[in-house]
């Protein structure tokens, strides 16, 4: 499967059809299922209607915690196993109205809540580049989808790094706009003050394309932002001399890995190469500093408020309204047999952690100190962003995990580079991450994060890093040719 | 430090249990958790700081017109329920 633009030449030629497109997707993704796992639902049927946008008649998927009416739709959890909305989510909408096609939805962790591809109930998303690695996640299925070549792009969501850590992963590009940019209605809530939604694709362009489509305002979801009138594919080529980026020394500096593994030092060693080449393209770059404290305390204080709300937000699942019934004599008994039998353990270890932060004589000490932690991290981004345009890390500290990997991700060392992208949904910034080449064989991605509100600029940024990079359309099977 | 037993009533206050093993498992995992959770109490000056509930302020918010729109209908809301009787879902009796 090529490129949207790519794609599109073909449509308007009439080289292929939309028919053809579709069947040639359904084809793929039954081919790669079995191996790689990246669908819960393949479609039978096509639905099509036409329209005039760029991307008519180009088949697509979508993360399976989007609300599709009609259509399957789990969260990956077997507590949502048999569940048929009954209506659609905007993103969905919206796409279904710009002519896009169907192919199916994706396998996440459970309920949007992990990031390794490993916790859904329909099993393991395996790496397209090496099937015994993890794609991470939590939108695994729609970074493998697009990285196999199924679909040109994907839909996922985002509330640590769930699209940006699996496009590295998957040598995908995977974006997220500044927060509410995108409507969130009908996504399903893990933790609504960090929920972003967002695009896998195969270059910046297409990513571009298929954003313009799906933002704007939503009177659904009442902190989407207003229309902003700015087409971010007119944008993508304006001149970038002279634009500041910067990047956090106590992330990146050589110095604190020194007996890391040979793979950290060779990401953090790509890394620099880029520096150098941004700096080539006519960036200005600087290293900052950040006190070592505060990033190390931005993993604990995302998981204490993504818990703490996704306690919240899925007390909705009792199986009474929808979802499997439990047993019981009452009411109590049925909901609590339904959700003792429908989350998996390492849900209800999130909600356990969830709960213990939320008790009464945890509140002040952990919940309300994240939050306040929270502030402080947002609040130094957006003093850099006075100065600067965009903030560039390494999208991770290695490439994708083995599934037995034994390296601690959660470990002093690796606390910091393995977790800064939930400083984008701390403070709702514009982040994408583009393939920054290879490691052993293995993709790896370079993460780019503006201001808030400046996601064409981001767009921008990362479209010119790219073309400098030249790591476009990065799909393993035209790799290997 | 948490017990296995504060894990049981945490998990009971969101309405679920787990197996014995499980509990054990979260135990363990409660060790990093609280080491992770000791970072963010060591701020001096952190209690003067307001808490950040979302990403950014919001200086302009729409209201919409109080009118009824976005509905389901009464066949919708109950197509994904397990048991239904008279257009609504069914429970076993709340007053016994």
């Amino acid at each position: 499967m090529k490129s949207i633009m790519d794609l599109r030449n073909d449509l308007d030629n009439n080289k292929t059809t939309h028919t053809d497109l579709f069947n040639e997707a359904i084809l793929k993704a039954h081919k790669y299922q079995d191996e790689f796992n990246s669908f819960v639902t393949i479609m039978d049927n096509m639905y099509y209607t036409k329209s005039d946008t760029l991307i008519d008649g180009i088949p697509y998927a979508l993360k399976d915690n989007f609300s599709t009416k009609g259509i399957l739709t789990t969260a990956s959890s077997n507590i949502l196993k048999d569940y048929i909305p009954v209506y659609d989510a905007t993103v969905y909408k919206k796409l279904k109205d710009a002519g896009a096609v169907l192919v199916g939805k994706t396998v996440l962790d459970e309920l949007a809540m992990g990031g390794t591809g490993t916790t859904g109930h329909t099993g393991s998303v395996k790496n397209p580049w090496d099937p015994s690695r993890q794609i991470g996640g939590s939108s695994s299925g729609s970074a493998a989808s697009v990285a196999l070549g199924i679909v040109p792009f994907s839909i996922g969501s985002d509330t640590g790094d769930s699209i940006r850590k699996p496009a590295a992963f998957g040598g995908v590009v995977g974006f997220k706009p500044t927060y509410g940019r995108i409507s969130r209605y009908g996504l399903f809530a893990f933790a609504s003050s960090l929920d972003h939604v967002g695009v896998f694709a195969r270059n910046v362009k297409d990513t571009a394309i298929v954003t313009d489509i799906i933002k704007g305002k939503d009177e659904r979801d009442m902190t989407s932002l207003p229309d902003e009138n700015i087409n971010y594919v007119d944008n993508l080529d304006n001149d970038i001399k002279g634009k500041k980026l910067f990047y956090i020394k106590e992330v990146v500096d050589l110095n604190l890995y020194k007996d890391a593994g040979e793979e950290t030092i060779s990401v953090l060693n790509k890394f620099y190469e880029t520096v150098e080449k941004c700096k080539k393209l006519g960036f200005e770059v600087d290293e900052v500093s950040v006190d070592e404290k505060l990033l190390k305390a931005i993993y604990p204080s995302y998981m204490t408020i993504s818990c703490a709300e996704a306690t919240s937000n899925n007390s909705n699942l009792t199986g009474i309204i929808f979802g499997p019934r439990g047993e019981g004599k009452n009411i109590n008994e049925i909901m609590f047999d339904a959700r003792t039998k429908g989350f998996s353990e390492l849900i209800k270890r999130r909600f356990i952690q969830g709960s213990y932060i939320l008790q009464r004589e945890n509140q002040e000490r952990l919940f309300k100190n994240a939050q306040r932690l929270r502030r402080i991290i947002v609040d130094k981004m957006n003093e850099f962003y006075e100065k600067y345009d965009a903030m560039i890390l390494p999208a991770s500290g290695g490439i994708a995990p083995k599934f037995d990997s034994e390296i601690d991700r959660m470990s002093d060392r690796y606390l910091i580079l393995e977790n800064h992208m939930a400083i984008a949904n701390f403070g709702g910034f514009p982040s994408i991450t583009i393939p920054n080449g290879m490691v052993n064989n293995m993709p790896i991605g370079l993460n780019i994060t503006g201001a808030c509100f400046k996601d064409s600029l981001t767009l921008n940024i990362a479209n010119k890093i790219e073309e400098e990079l030249g790591y476009k359309n990065l799909i393993k099977e035209e790799y290997d040719v | 430090m948490v017990t296995k037993d504060d894990l049981k009533v945490y998990a009971a206050k969101l309405m679920f249990d787990m197996d014995d093993e499980g509990y054990d498992r979260t135990l363990k995992e409660f060790e990093t958790i609280e080491k992770h959770m000791e970072i963010i109490g060591k701020f001096d000056g952190i209690e003067n700081v307001e808490p950040c509930v979302f990403p950014y302020v919001i200086y302009h918010a729409d209201y919409r017109e109080d009118i009824a729109n976005n509905t389901l209908t009464n066949e919708e809301v109950l197509k994904n329920a397990h048991d239904t009787k008279a257009n609504q879902i069914k429970v076993p009796k709340v007053v016994e």
